[in-house]
């Protein structure tokens, strides 16, 4: 991406450019941080559910890298980058529903007030939607980027 | 941002305004889902730090719904300086998250053992640099929009 900045030939080319990069530059800070307050908060339990965060965002954090530093033209590569983003959105989206399931802790109501009372529980529901947006922004970075 | 897309005249020009348009609307699902969420977890609470977050979601919701619709000066600048105190509201929340944490746990942040504890209370501390986010991709958007 930011080689693309300064081969950019018109206005429009180099604000695309700059905002593909700067945009891939925070979600790179997001998978770099978001693991480490994972091992903070003890996210590594015996569930195979609670390590897919762990197994994703090293591959991610070195794609974005990758795309944002190096090269986003490899064939390999971008689809790498294209299929890790859209698990990162899958992930975050099941985190999510996982997050509200175990939060009825066996109840589960799916009434509007059960349901708000599960999503004010003990583990954050909104939280894995952060994998979501790092998702949904590498998929917005890279889209019809030459 | 709509008409903009219309009216793009290069490829380039097109993918700029899509992409501007899609990043807007996360910024703008953004705070209207964190002003619900924090309405849910009670942060509404006596004093004013709480209550900054549900401000910063009602005024920022309206300045981007404002931006799909037209970039005269009269809201892009409204909406470029709001983006800024989104940033630093999510800056300061994610502080004082960490600080009271750390009050409560009677530990000193600045140690590797006390910003640990600290980090790992009762108030999360990312949680609020969601708002962060959301201002910084707002304000990267939105910085070289002329009209």
């Amino acid at each position: 991406m930011i080689p693309a900045i300064r081969q950019a030939q018109t206005p429009a080319g180099r604000a695309l450019e700059m905002i593909r990069s700067v945009l891939l530059l925070l979600s790179l800070a997001g998978w770099l941080v978001y693991p480490v307050e994972l091992v903070l908060l003890k996210h590594w339990l015996k569930t195979w559910h609670s390590k897919v965060p762990f197994v994703l965002s090293p591959p991610a954090a070195i794609l974005t890298a990758w795309v944002l530093f190096l090269d986003r033209g490899t064939p390999w590569a971008r689809r790498a980058f294209i299929v890790v983003m859209w698990a990162a959105i899958l992930m975050g989206l099941a985190g999510a529903y996982f997050h509200l399931g175990w939060n009825f802790e066996g109840k589960v109501n799916w009434g509007f007030a059960t349901t708000m009372k599960a999503a004010a529980g003990e583990r954050p529901v909104l939280a894995p939607l952060a994998f979501v947006h790092l998702g949904v922004t590498g998929l917005l970075a890279i889209y019809r980027a030459r | 941002m709509i008409e903009a897309i219309l009216t793009a005249q290069t490829e380039d020009e097109r993918t700029l305004e899509v992409i501007r348009a899609i990043f807007l609307a996360l910024v703008l699902f953004g705070f209207a889902f964190y002003g619900a969420e924090h309405w849910i977890v009670g942060h509404y609470l006596k004093s004013w730090q709480s209550k900054v977050p549900f401000y910063v979601s009602l005024v920022g919701f309206v300045l981007t719904l404002g931006l799909f619709f037209t970039r005269a000066p009269v809201v892009r600048y409204p909406f470029l300086v709001w983006m800024a105190v989104a940033v630093l509201a999510g800056t300061l929340g994610a502080y004082y998250h960490l600080a009271w944490n750390a009050q409560s746990a009677e530990v000193g942040v600045w140690t590797v053992k006390g910003f640990a504890e600290a980090f790992k209370g009762t108030r999360p501390v990312l949680a609020a640099l969601a708002h962060t986010h959301i201002g910084a991709t707002g304000l990267v958007v939105a910085f070289g929009i002329r009209k």
